[in-house]
């Protein structure tokens, strides 16, 4: 809680620090860095409801090309918004037909629906198709750090949205639900409002997310926005930093993401492999991610 | 017709691999309870093994065969002992979470090792083809399929009708409360473990003879045979042939009858599993 | 008199000394984890060592991998700018990535060697950036090439057209304009997407039968080359010609049957007979141990020369004037002669080669030979080929 506060702070006084000549560079990283934490966050959200999505690439890239195809006629903000509002729509429609799947199940219908989104894409004529779609900058490129604000706001919603939702009445519900779903009926848990409920806050959280990303890399095509990679990414990060929690996800992302960066400059070819090795030893050291460093302290100096 | 005919062969000889590779997929999901990332990596290393003995040694990938499988067999075990025996009882996030770092990790030293490069053997048979009048099949894929089926036949019958077969179901169907894992239990999963990766590496060499050899090999068929497996019921293993073919059928009708048909096979093969995975749940009360 | 002398010569020494040491610091950005990518280095490297060797400039690399995604080929260029303060890249393979660095390109102004990016999605996107200086031919001038060869097919007379294309935007861009040409020619064409990697063409196949077509032209990558070659002789579509696309072909295929007769365009192959083509195969023998069959080598050694003989020329470091000689130069390359004109749709102001550079080649006993244009022409063309 206290970390993750830190942590937006960092954020948002990060463009002011003296960071000399790595300025720009930590700036674009971070950039990137923070989208895909906000959406590792939106995926936990959902997570919490017991709910393994792989279809979190396909609503970041839903998001993705709604604001890019808005922006002009919009302006910026709307069409983030729009974004979101086409992601959280279309969850609601896959969480009404996948309502009575679990699991494996469940995930592997939400791995469907994301392919034949992609297809759709790529076969639509006004999304540019497999040629791909160049966007505008935010703000029509008016201000340097608008897009890195934006990329700072959306973090800070994902973050705030997470925070409050566990300490909501909704959280009991939700991890009733993740615990069993005929239990959570008997404890009076509406399963079905709570699991749609999440299910559109988290996806509308990646269609946001997806919005700035278009807006920051100018250029769309159906096998980047719809990767299957990010939909993995955006599982990764949660179980490495912590499932389940607000702190987890965030620094697990900005952590991971920063690696993957370091790694690629540092090492360059196969530098993967790195990257793989340390997923292992995490979870052969660290099963509960890397919140277990904390709560092991914490449990330390109870004692 | 004809082209009916065909389009059905067409389907069901594609369907062999699938079923081969989700088979062995079924066995560590269903036996071990291991949702592997990795496995699609396993075929990838069974590819390398051939392409590796064709050019060092000039071996047939046929003879390649029998020693990816041992040789998988035997990552497999080390695998199981070293990486996955260790997380058994962790929840299952946590076991995804690790085979995808091991899929992460054997993709990228292959590309450290052998390059990003596309690599393909040459055989005699390759191009060969069988015509029953107007209806032609190429050979590798019907002894692809004829192998798969015989060895999931084998594999059927080790399960069904061997004490040790019927060990490893037992241990499927009760899977003990985690803690309480005995050395059988541990061996039993060892064995299927090992297996399952025996049979991604026999998939492997026949990718390397119809396609390719490359890191990245393995992917495209392990999201297809997840999807399969799971269109099956998980740990039903009989399911997963018939599932193979249906989804194979599917693919080749779309391709063979709809103009354009090829851009959406994709979209057409997930469609099917969606519409077949929430029909059921929502069949069922 | 003599003080004067000595002050004159330690101040000519200077200059000279400084003149040796005219360095150009230039970032290299490349997804060096693919293939392509990998040759483009090696050979950007190669080229490198030449210019140093020549002792006037010194040339020296700072490589990023653009890990041939935007996400990781913004930042890495802003580090390249703005860290490593290069006021020269070379990069931009993939289309999709180098459109995504139009941005940061135009923020830092950095001189921009474009190495690939064919599409013509780029051309627009850098039609108003006066250093950006694109090597590699645009689609379009892709299309021009192939269509003249399909011209001669057609005199030879086939007159019926398959083509597989990929649906990534690779296999896509070019389509329609291919479709459109090909009717304009005589063709009767019929167009099927298919997805890269997947090995199943089987059922395409077996529906192009019923057209019975001439050609099967195939627009892909290396994984699709030895399926389509074997499935095509699976269903029996038995095609007087097969005429692949793809950026590269897969190591080994020339000594699979299944190649024989199969035919391909390329801007280069080892084979070439030229000087420039021999000297680069062979100093590039030298330095790597083994030859490649990846024109993006001796693009990215191209690209290199011709920046150290800018160098050379500008006497100078500074971006500008090195890319004012740029402009002016003239060389003889391993593709032919390079030099700089604005681009065939007048957005962009330095295009580097066009259609004359690709060559159409067949394989054949093993190797691959050049067999269209005549004047480039190894041997003739075996049409109908036996699949």
């Amino acid at each position: 809680m206290i970390l993750a506060g830190v942590l937006l702070l960092l954020a948002l006084v990060l463009p002011g620090l003296p960071l000399g000549q790595w300025r720009a560079f930590l700036l674009d990283a971070a950039q990137f860095a923070f989208l895909i934490s906000g959406l590792a966050l939106a995926w936990d959200l959902l997570a919490r409801t017991g709910q393994l999505s792989l279809a979190h690439g396909a609503f970041f890239g839903l998001g993705a090309y709604a604001a890019a195809l808005s922006a002009p006629a919009l302006g910026t903000i709307p069409a983030l918004l729009v974004g979101g509002a086409i992601a959280a729509l279309s969850s609601l429609l896959l969480g009404l037909a996948t309502l009575r799947l679990q699991g494996m199940y469940f995930a592997i219908a939400t791995l469907a629906f994301s392919e034949v989104m992609r297809t759709l894409v790529l076969k639509s004529q006004f999304t540019g198709g497999s040629i791909g779609l160049p966007v505008q900058p935010a703000f029509a490129g008016a201000y340097p750090l608008g897009g890195y604000y934006l990329a700072v706001a959306v973090l800070i919603i994902c973050t705030v949205v997470s925070l409050l939702l566990s300490r909501s009445r909704l959280n009991y519900a939700m991890a009733a639900t993740r615990q069993g779903e005929a239990v959570a009926r008997v404890l009076g848990v509406s399963v079905v409002r709570v699991k749609l409920v999440t299910f559109m806050i988290s996806a509308f959280l990646a269609g946001l997310a997806g919005g700035v990303y278009a807006m920051k890399t100018l250029f769309l095509s159906p096998y980047d926005a719809f990767g299957l990679g990010r939909a993995v990414e955006a599982l990764v990060i949660p179980i490495f930093g912590g499932l389940y929690t607000t702190t987890g996800p965030l620094l697990g992302g900005l952590i991971i993401v920063s690696l993957e960066t370091w790694l690629r400059l540092r090492i360059g070819e196969g530098y993967l492999v790195v990257y793989g090795v340390i997923l292992v030893l995490t979870i052969l050291f660290l099963p509960k991610g890397l919140m277990s460093l904390f709560a092991r302290r914490k449990g330390a100096s109870h004692a | 017709m004809e082209l009916l005919l065909q389009t059905l062969i067409n389907g069901i000889l594609a369907a062999g691999i699938y079923a081969l590779v989700a088979s062995g997929l079924a066995l560590a999901v269903g036996v071990v309870g291991i949702v592997n990332f990795a496995h699609g990596e396993f075929s990838m290393i069974g590819a390398f093994v051939s392409y590796l003995l064709f050019v060092s040694a000039g071996i047939d990938p046929i003879i390649s065969l029998g020693l990816a499988a041992m040789v998988l067999f035997l990552v497999g075990a080390i695998t199981y002992y070293g990486l996955i025996r260790p997380v058994l009882a962790a929840p299952e996030l946590n076991q995804m979470l690790l085979t995808f770092g091991i899929s992460v990790a054997l993709q990228n030293i292959a590309l450290l090792v052998f390059g990003a490069d596309t690599r393909v053997v040459s055989t005699s048979y390759q191009g060969s083809t069988i015509a029953l009048g107007s209806i032609s099949f190429g050979v590798p894929p019907f002894a692809a399929f004829v192998l798969s089926v015989g060895l999931l036949g084998a594999l059927y019958w080790f399960l069904g009708r061997t004490r040790l077969g019927f060990a490893v179901r037992a241990v499927a169907q009760n899977r003990l409360a985690p803690g309480l894992l005995g050395i059988e239990t541990q061996q039993i999963y060892l064995l299927a473990f090992g297996l399952s990766a025996a049979l991604a590496g026999v998939a492997g060499v026949m990718l390397s003879v119809m396609l390719y050899a490359s890191p990245t090999v393995g992917f495209a068929y392990t999201l297809k045979a997840f999807a399969i497996i799971v269109m099956a019921g998980l740990g039903n293993l009989r399911g997963v042939v018939p599932a193979a073919i249906i989804l194979a059928l599917a693919e080749a009708f779309v391709s063979t009858y709809v103009p354009g048909g090829g851009g959406w096979v994709e979209a057409v093969f997930f469609l099917v599993i969606f519409i077949a995975l929430t029909w059921r749940s929502w069949r069922v009360p | 008199m003599r003080r004067v002398l000595v002050v004159l010569l330690v101040v000519l020494g200077l200059a000279s000394f400084s003149l040796a040491q005219t360095t150009v610091r230039v970032g290299v950005l490349l997804p060096i984890s693919t293939v392509a990518g990998k040759a483009a280095l090696n050979g950007v490297q190669l080229g490198v060592d030449q210019v140093n060797a020549g002792g006037k400039v010194k040339i020296e690399l700072v490589v990023v991998d653009d890990g041939n995604a935007p996400a990781a080929a913004v930042p890495a260029l802003t580090k390249l700018m703005t860290v490593d303060r290069v006021d020269i890249v070379i990069g931009g393979l993939a289309s999709g990535v180098t459109f995504a660095l139009s941005g940061p390109v135009k923020q830092y102004n950095p001189l921009f060697l474009c190495i690939g990016a064919a599409s013509s999605v780029v051309e627009q996107a850098f039609s108003d950036y006066g250093r950006f200086f694109h090597y590699h031919p645009w689609d379009y001038h892709n299309v021009a090439a192939a269509l003249g060869f399909f011209k001669s097919l057609y005199d030879d007379g086939a007159r019926r057209v398959a083509i597989l294309y990929e649906d990534g935007p690779f296999g896509s861009a070019g389509i329609q304009t291919y479709r459109q040409q090909l009717q304009n020619q005589g063709y009767t064409v019929q167009a099927e997407p298919f997805k890269s990697g997947s090995g199943s063409f089987t059922a395409i196949l077996t529906r192009f039968r019923s057209f019975r077509p001439d050609i099967l032209y195939w627009i892909g990558y290396d994984v699709d080359a030895l399926p389509i070659a074997a499935q095509t002789r699976q269903v029996g579509l038995e095609p007087k010609l097969i005429y692949g696309a793809p950026p590269a072909w897969p190591l080994g295929f020339e000594k699979n049957n299944l190649s024989n007769d199969i035919a391909g365009m390329t801007a280069w192959l080892p084979s070439v007979a030229n000087n420039e083509s021999r000297r680069f195969v062979n100093l590039y023998r030298r330095k790597f141990n083994e030859i490649t069959d990846e024109y993006m080598a001796p693009m990215g050694y191209v690209i290199a020369l011709s920046l150290g003989r800018a160098a050379e020329a500008a006497n100078s470091a500074d971006k500008d004037r090195i890319a004012a000689e740029l402009a002016r130069v003239q060389m003889d390359t391993p593709f032919g002669p390079l030099s700089f004109k604005p681009s065939d749709t007048g957005r962009t102001r330095f295009q580097g080669f066009n259609q004359s550079i690709w060559l159409q080649f067949q394989y054949l006993e093993g190797s691959r030979r050049p067999v269209f244009p005549a004047n480039r022409a190894a041997r003739p063309l075996r049409f109908p080929g036996n699949y």
